[in-house]
């Protein structure tokens, strides 16, 4: 059974002229221990659908189910549990964490409160394997440090230590390592997976960096957004290596690569035009057909095409192109003698 | 978006020779807490028609470099040392000498920047068009209509529904867009050198893809001078003929772009690289550089990375190397260059898995 499910779920901010469907009819469900990427650009509606999942927002239409069970109709005990079940890190540490207290306070306070410890030592004790665990090491040389005492690198593993106090079975994690340096990056993201090999932690990672979302969710599954609707899903490999829908393979050919032979290979995909939408005034029928190359009139811009499964794995929105792989990658040219 | 129907007459004069020419540039702000030695003893040569893209962490010194070349230093920052001149046209001009008059006309007439985070320090309530006339008249420009024509054809370049945007004010446009415009003003007085400050962080991707493409055709078919500043490697790799990496203030290594990516030799530029995941192709392990950068204000002994380089021995703890050749027009500033060459030959940094 899937651990999180989210059913036909959809949220919209405002009302008359300036309403917008920020999540349209998203369905998807992650099984526990399971790694789902969530990717997309600014403004697609990756944070709310975040947001839905951890339940601090509510759908406006939709089902949430954790562990099989409805959340709108869980008694306030079984809301409370599901709620500390499901911790969301943010992008930025600095905002995330109280200035005035120290990595000690910040950790056995909830230990404390949640009765995940009953004493002082014990709290102290689980503090310091939770430092342990998120690599702050030696724990004791952290536990007296303030925010601003410590990098960006080591503040977010701050804020996922503190997720830990309350022994989540889920983590939203949103941009959680966008704002660190390269060098550090790898790190962040290996402990993370290690959380998940070894606590058995189920994770919904949303980022807008599609060679992160392939590296952290190379096991798992990806889901791209595009104007507040999921376009394609599937398992990594196949999403990364076969994109269907136009919106994916426009996505993954035109980010860049740390690799200036790569860069001179790949594929170029020309739109029909550059303007993205407002969530105000959407197109009809699939909202990419504008800027689609692919675009068939009649049939892109009447009904919004269904996620419809294919046989490699996962969902395509796209009738014209579900069935055609592309090549994002130009044949070498004669390879140089060795 | 192919713009045949704009064919743009836009033509740059590409000088000859290397317009710039950076030698042992050092550069530190003042604090409370003491100096902080943002640019060390930096070196370069900058040829015509190329560019070259400055990589390294938050904090290297990438666009203090990059200010002290168009002389914008905020006041709490000094040049300690070295000097920066420029050429055009046989003439040599000693950049840290130019007084303020001089400076205005640099800085949009030879050597133009485009900020970090610019995108939003443009006045919202001044039109684009307005924008470009104040900075054209500023330098002596009488005739509106041919500004305005300079400005159209400008803004046609980077790919802009010209008319449209020209009479546009700045919210009234994306991201991208107001991108675009702030490279087509930097172009208005046709400068010989650009200066690039991490002109795609924050866009979208389908956007970023747009303005490296503008920003290739200016190399390409304009063959202007550029420098590009980036965390992201991946914007070096598109745009960059050589690059230079940033550690602490220094120059570490220095390359065509193909070396530094596949035959690098500073520790450094080879953690970064490792550290890098690629969208296309199979999976591909990663690796991070262990701690984090060091304090500016109190720095490591020796060479500035030690303290995180697998590499390091005593004589690293103790003297801080210089940048030496390790190859045809590559230097880099390691002890144990020839260590990392030894460990690529065996596992090589494969372009494509
Ligand atoms: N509280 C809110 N009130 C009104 N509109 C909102 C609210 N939260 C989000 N939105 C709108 O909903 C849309 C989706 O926003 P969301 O933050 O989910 O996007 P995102 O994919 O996370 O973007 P980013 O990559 O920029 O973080 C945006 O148009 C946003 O402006
Ligand atoms: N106004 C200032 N006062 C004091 N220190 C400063 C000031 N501006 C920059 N610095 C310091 O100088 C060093 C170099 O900063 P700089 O902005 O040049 O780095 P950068 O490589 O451009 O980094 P980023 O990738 O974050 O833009 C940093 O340690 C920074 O904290
Ligand atoms: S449904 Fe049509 S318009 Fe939409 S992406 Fe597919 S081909 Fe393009
Ligand atoms: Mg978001
Ligand atoms: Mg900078």
């Amino acid at each position: 059974m899937a651990l999180i499910e989210l059913k036909n779920v959809s949220r919209t901010f405002g009302k008359g002229d300036e309403r917008v469907v920020a999540v349209d009819n998203v369905s998807f469900a992650i099984d526990e221990g399971e790694v789902l990427c969530l990717v997309g650009e600014s403004g697609c509606g990756k944070s709310t659908t975040g947001k839905i999942v951890a339940g601090l927002l509510e759908p406006t239409r939709g089902h949430v189910l954790f562990d099989g069970q409805d959340i709108s109709k869980m008694d306030k005990e079984s809301f409370r549990r599901y709620r500390h079940s499901v911790q969301i890190i943010h992008q930025d540490p600095y905002a995330s964490l109280n200035p005035t207290q120290t990595v000690r306070q910040m950790i056995t306070r909830p230990l404390l409160r949640h009765h995940k410890a009953r004493s002082n030592e014990e709290a102290e004790k689980r503090a310091i394997e939770l430092l342990e665990i998120v690599d702050l090491t030696p724990a004791q040389d952290f536990m007296n440090k303030y925010p601003h005492q410590l990098s960006g690198g080591q503040r977010q593993r701050v804020s996922v230590a503190r997720a830990l106090t309350v022994e989540p079975r889920f983590i939203v994690a949103d941009e959680a390592v966008s704002m660190v340096d390269v060098s550090i990056r790898v790190s962040l993201l290996n402990m993370l997976s290690r959380l998940q090999d070894e606590f058995n932690v189920t994770f919904l990672f949303i980022t807008h960096d599609l060679a992160l979302a392939k590296y952290f969710a190379w096991e798992g599954r990806i889901s791209v957004m595009y104007l507040g609707r999921i376009v394609e899903d599937g398992p990594t490999r196949r999403v990364v290596m076969d994109p269907r829908h136009p919106y994916t393979q426009a996505l993954l050919a035109a980010v860049p690569e740390a690799d200036p032979e790569l860069a001179r290979r790949k594929r170029r995909i020309e739109l029909r035009s550059a303007d993205i939408p407002s969530l105000l005034d959407l197109p009809s029928g699939c909202t990419f057909h504008p800027r689609c190359p692919y675009f068939v009139a009649g049939v892109c811009d009447g009904e919004v095409p269904p996620l419809v499964a294919i046989p490699e794995g996962g969902r395509v929105a796209c009738p014209v192109r579900k069935d055609i792989s592309i090549q994002l990658i130009e044949e070498t040219p004669a390879a140089p003698a060795a | 978006m192919s713009n045949e129907s704009q064919q743009v007459v836009l033509k740059h004069e590409a000088g000859s020779g290397t317009p710039l020419t950076l030698r042992n540039v050092s550069v530190a702000y003042k604090t409370r807490k003491g100096d902080v030695q943002a640019v060390r003893d930096v070196s370069l040569d900058l040829r015509a028609g190329e560019s070259i893209a400055l990589i390294g962490e938050s904090g290297s010194g990438k666009t203090t470099l990059g200010l002290s070349i168009v002389r914008l230093l905020v006041k709490s920052a000094q040049v300690t040392n070295g000097e920066i001149i420029y050429r055009r046209n046989g003439k040599e001009i000693d950049v840290l000498g130019l007084n303020k008059k001089e400076l205005r006309e640099f800085r949009w007439k030879e050597c133009s920047m485009v900020f970090q985070s610019a995108l939003n320090a443009f006045n919202p309530v001044i039109r684009i068009w307005d924008q470009m006339k104040d900075t054209a008249q500023s330098h002596g420009w009488k005739d509106k209509k041919a500004i305005r024509q300079r400005s159209l054809e400008l803004l046609k370049f980077v790919q802009l529904d010209a008319e449209r945007v020209i009479d546009a004010y700045p919210h009234e446009l994306s991201g991208g867009m107001r991108q675009r415009v702030l490279i087509a003003l930097s172009l208005l007085l046709d400068p010989q050198v650009l200066i690039l400050d991490e002109p795609t962080t924050a866009l979208d991707i389908l956007t970023q893809r747009t303005i490296i493409d503008l920003l290739r055709k200016l190399k390409e078919e304009q063959h202007f001078t550029m420098i590009f500043i980036s965390h992201d490697l991946a914007i070096a790799a598109e745009l960059a003929d050589r690059i230079a990496t940033m550690y602490a203030g220094r120059v570490v290594e220095v390359g065509s772009a193909d070396d530094i990516f596949y035959r690098p030799r500073h520790p450094y530029t080879l953690g970064l690289i490792r550290a890098v995941p690629k969208v296309v192709g199979d999976f591909q392990e990663l690796f991070s550089i262990p701690g984090s950068p060091p304090d500016l204000i109190d720095m490591p002994s020796g060479c500035k990375f030690h303290p995180r380089c697998p590499y390091a021995t005593d004589k690293c703890r103790q003297e801080e190397p210089d940048l030496v050749p390790v190859g045809p027009e590559h230097m880099a500033a390691c002890w144990h260059w020839r260590e990392v060459e030894k460990e690529l030959q065996s596992k090589p940094l494969h372009s494509i898995s």
